[in-house]
């Protein structure tokens, strides 16, 4: 318990991370937001964001190699967030180049972590992966953008502001345009062995990642189980 | 070898860059979407406020065309009647009045003239109702019912507190006389009653006239859904909206139908009283 008081102390910002993706799950589970196909992908993807946040977590106070289930998040997170938007999104174009890059990203980032770690049973060397957190981002943005582009295309939602993708969308690509930057170096950051060392910049994924899910609870909080379109 | 520090703000301008530019997209998004919706609307009202233009310039024509065939039977079929019957009466005069049956075809003639004279002054009337513009809505429709009640089986009332009932537009007027028209002689024919009440008041600021009948009733909505059917009823929504006024149709009991009407009051304005020719172009 010391380890774990010790590590909130020594990392509020990471910390507060974690823990304040319980306020979207508990929005979403008391406005009754999963009956929304997307909303329950997001639903799952936040659920599996806290556990693994918390595992990490675990590590980290005991002052264990984490860097594994970072790693993993980062495929899983991308699959549950393009499913979230394929649900959302009309195009049958994008919807089969949302499916084709999340097949294409899961195999890029099994690739990617196994050729940074080359003994995977090694996990106290376990290093983050080079490319998959920048192009995830990279992939992330556009999708974003289309989101965005697709919702003043077809001027299907009148009030945008009271639209919950609006604000799950916003707060993504925030976290995403935050990060995009500092993904390449976080593989060169992490290393036991000469390391790089970001300092304050490493605080400025936490922050948006908090900013984030402050907007993804806002937007949740918009949930209506009317249709949001003007048919 | 590069400085650590030098990377740190490198990275910390590129990122600034990355997160104004997403600021800017989510702000460009929002006011896009407003300026868009904002066309789409005007364009919507202008849409909906031209059909209105359409539709009124159609009842202008409708009423014109009226007033034309009115004036024509008027002028034209009037006067050569009063003529035939000026005619008629001085070859009464010289006729062999010995002869029964010549005196008896003559007087049939002389009735069949009457009667067609005052068929034609009938259907002038209803073309073109002139009281409505000289003494207003209740008049008219007092006039309308009274006559109906001399000639129909069926029991018609009208009750209404004239001076409660003030001077509208002609449009409004002309409107409001039409759609009770269409009611009653859609009560006349299809409601298999036996009574129709014509029923006009004020109410919450608006003029509301009810027809009421104790027939058979029928399904409104049904009736307009019906390809066959419910053109009278059609009619009656295209006038209301350019007057912007609504219309119910209620069923008061166990049979019969109560259709209501409503159209809010034009601002007052002086209605300085014309003298009047039944035919006399508006300006």
């Amino acid at each position: 318990m010391n380890n774990y008081t010790q590590f909130f102390l020594r990392q509020p910002l990471s910390s507060l991370s974690v823990f304040i993706t319980l306020l979207p799950i508990a929005i979403i589970w008391y406005r009754r937001a999963y009956s929304n196909k997307a909303l329950r992908v997001l639903f799952y993807y936040l659920i599996v964001k806290l556990a693994i946040d918390m595992v990490m977590l675990h590590y980290a106070a005991y002052n264990l190699n984490n860097l594994l289930f970072y790693n993993i998040n980062i495929p899983i997170r991308y699959i549950l967030l393009s499913s979230m938007l394929y649900h959302y999104f009309d195009s049958k174009r994008y919807k089969q180049l949302l499916l084709f890059s999340a097949i294409f990203f899961v195999l890029f980032s099994i690739w990617d972590i196994v050729s940074a770690n080359k003994d995977l049973t090694d996990t106290y060397n376990h290093t983050i992966i080079r490319y998959s957190a920048t192009i995830e981002s990279v992939l992330m943005i556009f999708w974003l953008l289309a989101f965005y582009y697709e919702a003043i295309q077809s001027l299907k939602i009148d009030n945008l502001l009271a639209f919950p993708f609006f604000w799950i969308c916003g707060g993504l690509l925030l976290f995403y345009s935050s990060f995009v930057f500092i993904a390449p170096l976080m593989h060169y950051n992490a290393r036991r062995i000469g390391p790089l060392d970001l300092g304050f910049l490493l605080y400025v994924p936490y922050l948006f990642e908090i900013i984030s899910i402050v907007l993804i609870a806002v937007g949740i909080m918009y949930y209506s189980p009317r249709p949001y379109d003007r048919s | 070898m590069i400085d650590p520090e030098q990377i740190r703000w490198a990275i910390l301008i590129a990122m600034l860059a990355m997160l104004m530019m997403a600021v800017f997209v989510i702000t460009f998004v929002i006011l896009y979407q407003k300026r868009q919706l904002a066309q789409e609307k005007n364009l919507r009202e202008m849409e909906k406020e031209y059909q209105l233009k359409l539709l009124e310039t159609a009842l202008n024509s409708e009423e014109s065309e009226r007033k034309r065939i009115a004036q024509d039977l008027h002028d034209d079929i009037g006067t050569m009647l009063s003529l035939t019957k000026l005619s008629l009466n001085q070859l009464m005069k010289i006729i062999n009045k010995d002869e029964p049956q010549t005196e008896y075809t003559a007087n049939k003639v002389q009735s069949l003239l009457e009667e067609t004279i005052l068929h034609v002054r009938r259907i002038t009337r209803e073309l073109v109702p002139t009281t409505l513009k000289q003494f207003g809505l209740p008049t008219a429709i007092d006039e309308f019912v009274q006559k109906l009640d001399a000639n129909h089986s069926i029991s018609i009332h009208f009750n209404c507190i004239f001076e409660n009932i003030p001077r509208q537009s002609q449009k409004v007027e002309l409107t409001l006389y039409r759609i009770m028209q269409e009611l009653v002689n859609n009560a006349l024919k299809h409601s298999n009653g036996d009574e129709i009440v014509v029923d006009l008041h004020m109410e919450m600021g608006k003029i509301e006239l009810q027809v009421t009948d104790n027939g058979k009733g029928f399904d409104a909505k049904a009736m307009k859904e019906s390809k066959k059917a419910g053109l009278g009823l059609h009619s009656i929504d295209s006038r209301l909206s350019v007057v912007y006024g609504t219309v119910s149709y209620l069923t008061p009991g166990a049979k019969g139908c109560r259709v209501k009407v409503q159209v809010p009051v034009e601002p007052e304005k002086a209605n300085k009283a014309e003298p009047l020719h039944p035919f006399r172009k508006s300006a």
